[in-house]
């Protein structure tokens, strides 16, 4: 087959790919990075490798499978390389929350939220809420809390991929929820 | 202190470990126990898991309504100039 017919081909392919692709993998980026720049960079990252390995799709899987597995791969080098260094408990909030004994500090206790129902997830000023204190959560935590939801990937797999055992995992996610409860109720609830 | 006596922090820390993995029958039973007695942990259980779902609710929700025209022109820019290479 002549070179040039091979090449226009894999280049309408690739039009058609970004016209229908694009808007879901950048939502999906944006959602696990919180970054326009860096969802744009990585959803546009994605394209090129796909032209460079096109040779591997062999029209085996949907191409939009195909285009979020390579995604998925820039997503978690992405968090990678902002953890150069692997993640700890430095500044263990623990402490804030709980005494001497491990019992509940009086004044951080859970409170009473009384309007807890699912409907307030539908509430936009809620979500913005969540959102706030999702994103004013420590980096390295709020990167385990969102790495959790990552398609596909189960809890073993993503230690394996930051460096840390699943115990210190499971600690961090467990301190992150206590800043984002604190957060929410302050902010929310308490108002 | 008795074997099945959790910490708050020992008990809230297996509520966050249950979401998403089974907990020993050990576990499973020093967590019952302690919610039993415990008010406060109780409350951070319905809590946490409220906040759990209000997560997932979020990363599910596609609620960007930007115009992604320019990034897909730009992109395919780039992808000609790969091919013209």
């Amino acid at each position: 087959m002549p070179d040039v017919m091979t090449t226009s081909n894999l280049s309408e392919t690739m039009k058609n790919w970004v016209e229908l692709y694009a808007d879901s993998l950048y939502s999906w980026t944006f959602h696990k990075t919180s970054n326009k720049e860096t969802a744009e960079d990585l959803v546009q990252e994605t394209f090129l490798a796909a032209v460079q390995s096109f040779e591997k799709y062999k029209g085996e899987s949907n191409p939009k499978t195909w285009l979020f597995s390579i995604l998925n791969h820039k997503i978690i080098d992405f968090y990678r390389k902002k953890s150069s260094n692997p993640i700890t408990l430095e500044n263990d909030n623990a402490s804030v929350f709980f005494d001497n004994d491990e019992g509940w500090k009086d004044e951080k206790a859970p409170k009473d939220w009384q309007e807890d129902d699912a409907s307030l997830l539908d509430n936009e000023d809620f979500n913005a809420v969540l959102q706030k204190c999702l994103d004013a959560l420590p980096e390295k935590w709020s990167m385990s809390v969102k790495l959790k939801y990552l398609l596909g990937k189960d809890n073993e797999d993503i230690c394996q991929e930051l460096g840390i055992t699943t115990t210190n995992f499971w600690q961090i996610v467990h301190r992150a929820k206590l800043q984002l409860r604190n957060c929410i109720e302050n902010n929310w609830f308490n108002n | 202190m008795h074997i099945l006596m959790l910490s708050c922090l020992k008990a809230t820390e297996l509520i966050e470990k249950r979401f998403h993995v089974k907990l020993s029958f050990k576990e499973r039973l020093q967590l019952r126990m302690h919610l039993m007695m415990c008010e406060k942990c109780t409350r951070y259980e319905k809590q946490s898991a409220f906040l759990e779902k209000g997560i997932q609710n979020l990363a599910n929700t596609h609620f960007h309504t930007e115009n992604l025209d320019e990034l897909k022109l730009k992109i395919t820019k780039k992808l000609e100039d790969l091919n013209e290479k």
